[in-house]
């Protein structure tokens, strides 16, 4: 048990982050048309290069860790595969970009490396996912777009382990699980439980949540037999396609928007309620086991404040609520005590989560990235539970200082 | 500012137009069945209440909930039965009953309690029956139910 390191990388929200192989770096975008790149130093990161190219925000980042290269999706429905080459002129390692022929209309809003990293997926709100493969004649990325059943934007997708099966989430309300093959770079699949036969396209599973909403993110689990999805309904679903098992975990708090599998058994997510929240359970079941955020530690490292008894209203009780409360109740507009602190490590809905340490199957570390500017590296097995009618009272216990 | 332009249909145009019924799953009962079933139920609440047995009237009126398109008649009917319900439940036990509604009960039952409050002059319940509802639904099952509800194009 070890407590989260905590990195203020700025005061913008973090669009997106990725770390390189060997965790030394990490590529962000703060809200904005560029990438950023943090080079470690002991115990804090300085920014060390900035990419630029896209004309529009940057709505995802991923970074492939044995070829080394970074892919970016924006606004502007472009993506770029950057590439660490000599500049010419000078000898120093630069990054290049290289553009990707998406053939998209609408902004590109997710995108992620296969996990041989000869392929990459890019979401859009053009209702298609773009597979995206190198062609060594032309020089470069070309399309192949996953369209139908596609309703509406993509949010997120995930591939499974290998290499073939794509799952996404998106507007319309599903998870849909599809075929991505491509004929030059994949060889034939052998059989898993989604189905044999896997030409493009093919729609290998089509789930929903219990009461429907956009799904924010969706993962496979480590051996790619297992789908969860997270849905705007505060619900996370997991199934099993192979015993047609379908679990729900109805939330009592806001809604999840990011998840990750640490094994085959173990999920952890987070979102609006701003803390990683533990899942754990197998093909007889799922629950809810605990939090990564110990609000008791939190508030022995010296964070203002008072506990106080659990209100269960969550984030009811807010700090535009207590003002208001405040200036109803005790006459009291104090201006200068609107300022508040949640009792979570971040301080704003964490919008991604990625596993930092470990192998699939054997994540130990998380790291997690918000709208507050925080970027948190999370030790998995530190899991404290949630006693019955605290889950939401924690957030809920707001505090003015 | 002016926001007239949030009006405009943008998908007029737009040969491939996303429906709402494509975004849930229809009610597969039609719509003369489903007055029939919720005129039904509507007795059977009524025989529950006189028994004093408020969660089984709730459970009742909450399951099989009309909703969707062609259906206004079903969808008042059944408010009105559970407003019945809701104001002739003392304060003091809506927190046990609550509690020991499923958790598909709880969902459906914020639902109505948003239908009821968005009725113009909030029809004939009062404010603060609501209200109570509300907080203590709350208290059980959290925001996440009430996010429920907002989300949930199966409207009630």
């Amino acid at each position: 048990m070890s407590a989260p390191e905590v990195f203020n990388l700025g005061q913008t929200p973090i669009t997106s982050h990725a770390f390189n192989a060997d965790r030394s770096r990490v590529a962000v975008s703060l809200n904005s048309n560029d990438v950023t790149i943090f080079d470690r130093q002991r115990n804090d990161w300085t920014p060390t290069e900035t990419l630029s190219e896209h004309d529009k925000l940057i709505t995802s980042i991923d970074w492939a860790p044995n070829s080394n290269r970074i892919v970016t999706s924006a606004q502007d429905r472009n993506a770029y595969v950057w590439q660490q080459t000599p500049d010419p002129q000078t000898g120093h390692m630069i990054w290049k970009p290289t553009l990707v022929l998406l053939r998209i209309n609408r902004a590109a809003t997710f995108v992620k490396w296969s996990p041989n990293e000869d392929k990459f997926a890019v979401a859009s709100g053009a209702r298609a996912i773009a597979i995206c493969s190198f062609d060594p004649e032309g020089d470069w990325w070309v399309s192949r777009l996953l369209k139908k059943p596609i309703r509406s934007t993509i949010l997120s997708v995930d591939w499974h382990p290998n290499n073939v099966l794509l799952a996404a989430g998106g507007a319309d309300m599903k998870a849909r699980v599809f075929s991505a093959y491509i004929k030059d770079v994949d060889k034939r699949p052998v059989p898993t439980v989604w189905g044999e036969k896997l030409p493009f396209n093919t729609l290998c599973g089509d789930y929903t949540s219990p009461s429907g909403g956009w799904v924010h993110s969706v993962g496979f689990s480590p051996s790619g037999d297992v789908l969860a999805f997270a849905a705007h309904d505060s619900s996370i679903t997991v199934v099993y396609p192979g015993s047609q098992a379908i679990y729900h975990i109805r939330m009592t708090t806001l809604p999840l928007v990011t998840l990750t599998w640490t094994s085959e058994e173990a999920i952890v997510a987070a979102g609006h309620d701003c803390q990683p929240f533990v899942f754990s359970g197998n093909e007889g079941g799922w629950q809810l086991i605990g939090t990564l955020d110990d609000a008791n530690a939190n508030k022995a490292s010296g964070r203002s404040g008072f506990g106080g008894p659990a209100s269960p209203v969550g984030r009811l009780q807010s700090s535009a609520f207590n003002t208001f409360r405040n200036a109803d109740s005790r006459g009291s507009s104090n201006s200068n005590a609107t300022e508040s602190e949640l009792f979570t490590v971040h301080q704003n809905t964490i919008t991604n989560i990625r596993p930092y340490d470990g192998v699939p199957g054997a994540v130990s570390r998380i790291s997690s990235s918000g709208v507050d500017g925080k970027l948190v590296v999370w030790d998995v097995s530190a899991v404290s539970p949630i006693s019955v009618g605290g889950l939401a009272g924690k957030v809920g216990g707001m505090s003015l200082r | 500012m002016d926001v007239s332009f949030r009006k405009i249909d943008i998908d007029q145009y737009e040969e491939d137009v996303l429906l709402d019924n494509e975004l849930y799953e229809a009610d597969p009962r039609d719509p003369t069945q489903v007055l029939n079933d919720t005129k039904q139920k509507g007795a059977a609440v009524h025989s529950s209440l006189s028994k004093g047995d408020i969660q089984g009237a709730l459970e009742l009126v909450l399951s099989d909930a009309p909703y969707g398109p062609n259906v206004e008649e079903a969808k008042n009917l059944n408010l009105q039965t559970l407003v019945t319900i809701l104001n002739s439940t003392k304060a003091t036990e809506i927190p046990g009953v609550v509690k020991s509604l499923s958790q598909d009960s709880q969902d459906t039952l914020m639902k109505y309690l948003y239908k009821g409050m968005g009725l113009p002059g909030w029809g004939d319940v009062s404010g603060s029956v609501l209200l109570g509802w509300h907080e203590k639904l709350t208290e059980v099952a959290g925001t996440g139910c009430i996010v429920r509800a907002m989300t949930d194009r199966r409207v009630v």
